[in-house]
């Protein structure tokens, strides 16, 4: 009934993309942080933006929580906006609690992510 | 005025392995899922039985597979109750010395990225309470079947 956390990364102009699947919890520690390492030294360009899908996550506990903190923040600390993308409805609200939203734009899905960091005047 | 008496909907023991939290997640949502909990609210209690019993798991019974976690859902009228008890005691690092988490200053390193459970917890349920017998100690949550989505 578990499944454990996956990460597939993928450059874009100007932007690094971390789809995640699974169970985002403690045990995906190593995971997303080399997944956040090999998205933003992908491609010959600098990635100032992180986009986070969540669309194929199904859980998300309070470690997880923790794991996206510690990405937040050296994203944060290497000039870098995180964006995240395809959060179902209850965890919008946890990243509402958490204030995860007041440092993260939350977008819909990962196509309308994609879209206003490509073209963000459309 | 009738009073109907509080109604055991399930009762059960898990071993104090990591992970474990899952099952108790799942055997409580398939137990209340008809007692007309909205989806919002039925997701809020979902993540709140899975932090507490993490923390029973983790800080209360050490995860010591062969100390078990006791989970009992009860129904007493419009409210389902949820107490899920280990073994820690009064000194329980989860509740004992816990600082509210304050993501800036998590952010800026001065707090850890952790620390996040009791405070999901709190506000996913309209209450929560704790008690210790011994060592016995036990987290209610409780969360109303009419309430707001």
């Amino acid at each position: 009934m578990t499944s454990a956390c996956e990460a597939t990364t993928r450059a874009l102009p100007g932007a690094a993309v971390i789809e995640l699947s699974g169970e985002v919890d403690g045990s995906a520690a190593a995971i997303l942080t080399e997944a956040y390492e090999r998205a933003v030294t992908a491609g010959p360009e600098n990635h100032d933006t992180v986009v986070l899908d969540f669309a194929a996550v199904d859980y998300i506990n309070s470690t997880g929580i923790a794991l996206i903190v510690s990405v937040l923040a050296k994203a944060r600390a290497e000039r870098r906006k995180v964006v995240a993308s395809g959060l179902s409805p209850h965890y919008r609200e946890i990243f509402d609690i958490t204030r995860l939203s007041d440092f993260i734009e939350l977008f819909p899905d990962l196509d309308r992510a994609v879209s206003q960091l490509t073209h963000p005047a459309a | 005025m009738t009073q109907v008496a509080p109604r055991r909907l399930d009762t059960f023991t898990l071993a104090s392995e990591p992970g474990n939290e899952r099952l108790a997640l799942a055997r409580v949502a398939g137990t209340v899922k008809d007692v007309g909990l909205s989806d919002a609210r039925l997701e809020r209690l979902k993540t709140a039985v899975a932090e507490a019993t993490m923390n029973a798991i983790e800080h209360g019974n050490g995860n010591h597979p062969e100390i078990p976690v006791e989970v009992e859902v009860t129904q007493d009228g419009d409210e389902i109750i949820v107490a899920i008890s280990d073994r820690g005691g009064e000194i329980h690092p989860d509740t004992s010395e816990h600082e509210e988490p304050d993501l800036v200053r998590k952010l800026d390193g001065d707090q850890s990225p952790r620390g996040w459970g009791l405070f999901l917890i709190r506000n996913m349920v309209d209450a929560m309470d704790i008690t210790t017998d011994g060592q016995r100690h036990t987290i209610w949550l409780t969360m109303r079947t009419g309430g707001a989505a």
